[in-house]
């Protein structure tokens, strides 16, 4: 099927990015492409939408309402920018639409200071011990749970930052695009969001400057790239 | 002596990636001689990266299903408000949107239809295209079994998989 893009730019942009040809094959009512961009993009969605408004029903709800959009905007999609800082951009809309409307309300910081009568509190096992890992599949469920606590308690603009940062690899730029924001206030953002999440999860850092436990290799390698000086061009 | 808000923010955009070389030579230069701002960047990055525990969610096996027959049956309510059911009558979207159902129920595939093309538009009552949308939900089953469907030569070897003097009976009594 012969793809038509409008101008130079919308072809080049096209030819770069895989799902930017699968839009435009859903644009010119492909019969097969939008299942397939479902098939692509529902897990992104659903994750990043979990993240955001903490139930995964709600989560899966967005996610469609985020496709159906996709798919009636389709004869008026030109590329301009990744397909994806596109449909995160709706699913940003959507979520941060739902959230005001949920007016839901940033859960109180847990205080795990204090043992309780019967000993200390499963996540102090998870401070004390510094020398193993949370492997125990017991205590790596309340620290998510207490991760996903500690997320909760940032404002929605900082949660979506974070999340899209983390679970999506957006640079700041994309974010910007993805928030309506300028790249500065994305950076001042992340700033806020990331000393927030530190002030919160301050139980689970080591701070007197012993080395801390070596990551999972994939952390290290995802972790090294962002070291990596970006040079403006 | 407390951190500055600027300072923090120069932090975190290092440790993302996001300083041109030369900034970043700044604050590993800063990094390097101040242990305070040292211990900030070791734990904004500690807490970073305790998200990674949070798991992948992933959406359920019948999503794409789902979305695509709310796709036309949203798309055949739109058409609806603009055409007033018959009067005493089923409403002719509603038979359209049990027709897809079935349809799919049936597991009609793409392997059928092609040699049978008048099947394609059969649910129409008006013997016209079905919509796109339509299309989509029932070329699902195509998509989720293509791997399947790209294996069989023609139509005579899916038959033959339904001789009983071949492959038996699968009843528990057999």
């Amino acid at each position: 099927m012969e793809l038509t893009a409008t101008g130079e730019t919308s072809r080049q942009m096209a030819l770069r990015d895989p799902d930017i040809r699968l839009m435009l094959r859903v644009r010119e009512d492909d019969p097969t492409a939008f299942a397939e961009l479902v098939e692509l993009y529902q897990h992104r969605l659903v994750t990043v939408l979990h993240h955001l408004v903490g139930s995964r029903e709600e989560a899966e709800d967005l996610a469609q309402e985020v496709f159906l959009r996709v798919y009636r905007g389709r004869k008026k999609y030109h590329p301009r920018a990744k397909f994806s800082t596109w449909m995160f951009t709706i699913a940003n809309n959507l979520a941060l639409n739902a959230l005001r409307t949920k007016q839901r309300k940033p859960v109180v910081p847990l205080n795990i200071h204090d043992s309780g009568p019967l000993g200390p509190r499963p996540a102090e096992h998870l401070v004390r011990d510094r020398e193993s890992q949370p492997n125990d599949r017991m205590q790596q469920q309340e620290l998510v749970t207490v991760i996903q606590q500690a997320l909760d308690t940032l404002n929605e603009r900082q949660r979506m930052a974070l999340v899209l940062n983390k679970f999506e690899d957006m640079n700041y730029a994309d974010i910007a695009e993805v928030m309506g924001l300028t790249t500065k206030a994305v950076k001042s953002l992340l700033s806020r969001a990331r000393e927030n999440l530190r002030l919160v999860l301050k139980d689970y850092i080591y701070m007197d400057g012993e080395a801390m436990p070596t990551p999972p290799p994939e952390m290290e390698a995802a972790a090294q790239e962002r070291r990596e000086p970006k040079t403006e061009t | 002596m407390a951190i500055r808000d600027e300072d923090r923010e120069e932090l975190t955009a290092y440790l993302d990636g996001e300083l041109d070389e030369e900034a970043a030579r700044a604050i590993e230069a800063r990094l390097n001689v101040d242990p305070e701002l040292r211990a900030e960047a070791n734990a904004l990055r500690q807490a970073y990266d305790l998200l990674e525990y949070l798991p992948r969610t992933e959406a359920s096996g019948s999503f794409t299903h789902r979305t695509l027959e709310r796709l036309a049956l949203s798309d055949a309510s739109t058409v609806s408000q603009a055409r007033p059911a018959a009067r005493g009558g089923w409403p002719w979207w509603k038979s359209l949107a049990w027709a897809a159902v079935l349809l799919l129920a049936l597991g009609i595939g793409f392997g059928v239809a092609s040699l049978v093309p008048w099947l394609r538009f059969s649910g129409s009552p008006t013997g016209e295209p079905p919509a796109i949308e339509e299309q989509m939900v029932r070329y699902l089953r195509l998509l989720e079994n293509r791997w399947l469907y790209e294996r069989v030569p023609d139509l005579e070897f899916l038959q033959g998989l339904d001789r009983p003097d071949l492959f038996g009976d699968e009843s528990p009594d057999s």
